[in-house]
């Protein structure tokens, strides 16, 4: 391509934008906005997803032993439970333990509860905190044909709560990334028509002296790919803001969240907006350019 | 050279435009394509054009074949024509040396050319003292010469004019046709006139093709409107 084009293309394309201003302006805020929403829903997901996986870390299973069980055998059973797959740490409570914690619990509101009890009663439990999700099923079938174990309590379901809410999480952010895009592409779609309209006369100009179909179609293209740059730094910087707001914020009052760094992430969502907004602006243009490109 | 074989054009609506033409136009000739309204004027020119598409039968252009030729080649063929309209098509935002420029620019000529070949077409058409100036402060007579010039602009070898007179007063009209006549004898262009004036095809004895209801009834060198 000639350089004095490539130049004619540039003015031109500015032109059209500054032409049809009031359009130009509608279809950068709307592909703003249709951004911002876009990423921040991503980072929300992101933090989630990261947050849900360290819940995730926090499954275990707690199997109770048998309460006549002596000393000797219940070091046998933890041996045996120690040996199994997917076991990442073991901790035995032992009956003393068991009635420790439940004075802690409640002798304060009851005081007398606890006269005459002894840890007898309360069987010595192991609590164990596995390594892999997915196999916890099998861990838990195990525990529960364990001689000596008489109760397995484990909280499978919420290991499947976590795994079915980032799923869904993650369809729900597809779902709604597919209607933000069609959403601006409807708005620039409507941008370039308005300009392939104000420029009518010159296209069909064009198209008697012989332009090309690229020649006509190039600064309308760029108009929509400089509709999606401007869109794309505007968007990027205004979620820089919002994100290190929520960042502080979050570290200030909700110190058990744990929130990505935003220097970890940024590259990737810039690039995801300047993808996004500039495949938004071609995708466009060529949609509002297809009737004038018939020969 | 120009050449309808055969030619038949029915439009989508099932409205029969053109029917069995056959027409040959050879290089350097000036032709005045007469006819009432609805006669097929409009459509012989919308063939020649490639904006539409022949039904049935062929239209050669040179080495270009009109009912065969893929879309894509359309821009190539165009440029060996020069198009005039009735309603001129300046832009009034642009100067006179912008307005005709800017068919050079469409078919991405540098600048160096431009600025050589603008000026001197102008001369062709005696507009070179308005270079600077807009469409709005010409008279109409000299809003045609300056599409006249952008249709002459690419050095295209058919010159293709629409009622070219149909906005000018009658003295207008004749300085346009002698001026299009002067392209024709000393450029050595073949020229294509769309007309329902009378007193030009009259006065200028040049050949005449005339159409009624989408057939040619008449093809007279010498010809007089009716």
């Amino acid at each position: 391509m000639r350089r004095y084009s490539i130049m004619y293309f540039i003015s031109q394309s500015f032109k059209g934008l500054w032409r049809n201003g009031v359009m130009t302006l509608a279809s950068i805020t709307v592909l703003v906005s249709c951004l911002i929403v876009m990423g921040s829903f991503a980072l929300l997901v992101a933090n989630l997803n990261e947050n849900l996986d360290s819940l995730g870390d926090m499954n275990e299973i707690v199997a109770f032993i048998d309460l006549e069980k002596t000393d000797e055998e219940i070091a046998a059973i933890r041996e045996k439970v120690n040996g199994y797959d997917n076991v990442k740490e073991m901790e035995y409570v032992s009956k003393d333990d068991a009635l420790a914690e439940e004075k802690a619990k409640y002798e304060e509101d009851y005081p007398d509860f606890f006269d005459g009890i002894t840890s007898d009663i309360y069987p010595a439990s192991l609590v164990i905190t596995y390594e892999d999700n997915e196999k916890v099923e099998t861990l838990k079938y195990e525990l529960e044909h364990t001689e000596g174990i008489y109760k397995v309590n484990c909280r499978s379901d919420v290991a499947e709560t976590i795994e079915t809410m980032k799923n869904g999480i993650i369809w729900l952010f597809l779902w709604f990334l597919l209607v933000l895009f069609v959403v601006s592409l409807f708005v620039i779609v409507n941008t370039i028509k308005l300009a392939v309209f104000g420029r009518r006369q010159e296209i069909s100009v064009m198209r008697y002296v012989g332009a090309t179909n690229w020649f006509i179609m190039t600064p309308f293209v760029l108009e929509g790919v400089l509709i999606g740059l401007f869109s794309s730094g505007i968007a990027f910087g205004v979620q820089v803001y919002i994100y290190k707001f929520i960042q502080d914020m979050v570290a200030t009052d909700y110190g058990m969240f744990t929130i990505i760094p935003f220097e970890e992430i940024q590259m990737i969502l810039l690039l995801g907006f300047v993808g996004i907004g500039v495949l938004t602006g071609i995708i466009g243009s060529c949609i509002s350019l297809r009737k004038n490109l018939r020969a | 050279m120009i050449e309808f074989e055969n030619v038949k054009k029915v439009y989508p609506n099932g409205t029969l435009a053109l029917d069995g033409v056959d027409l040959k136009i050879n290089d350097g000739e000036f032709v005045f394509i007469v006819g009432s309204s609805g006669a097929g004027k409009s459509t012989l020119m919308k063939l020649l054009l490639r904006e539409e598409k022949v039904t049935s039968g062929t239209i050669k252009v040179d080495e270009f074949d009109l009912a065969r030729m893929s879309n894509y080649k359309v821009p190539y063929y165009r440029r060996q024509l020069g198009v005039v309209f009735q309603d001129f098509r300046l832009f009034q935002n642009k100067t006179v040396f912008e307005n005709v420029s800017f068919a050079m620019r469409a078919i991405g000529e540098p600048n160096s050319v431009i600025r050589k070949r603008v000026p001197a077409i102008l001369n062709i058409v005696g507009l070179q003292n308005k270079m600077k100036n807009y469409p709005r402060e010409l008279s109409g007579g000299e809003q045609q010469r300056v599409a006249l010039a952008r249709a002459l602009v690419n050095n295209p070898s058919i010159i293709i004019a629409d009622e070219p007179t149909g906005n000018l007063d009658p003295e207008l009209s004749f300085d346009m046709m002698n001026l299009l006549r002067r392209i024709n004898k000393s450029k050595n262009k073949t020229v294509v006139v769309i007309t329902h004036e009378k007193n030009l095809v009259d006065h200028f004895q040049e050949r005449v093709v005339r159409l009624e209801e989408g057939k040619m009834i008449e093809d007279r060198v010498g010809g007089m409107f009716e």
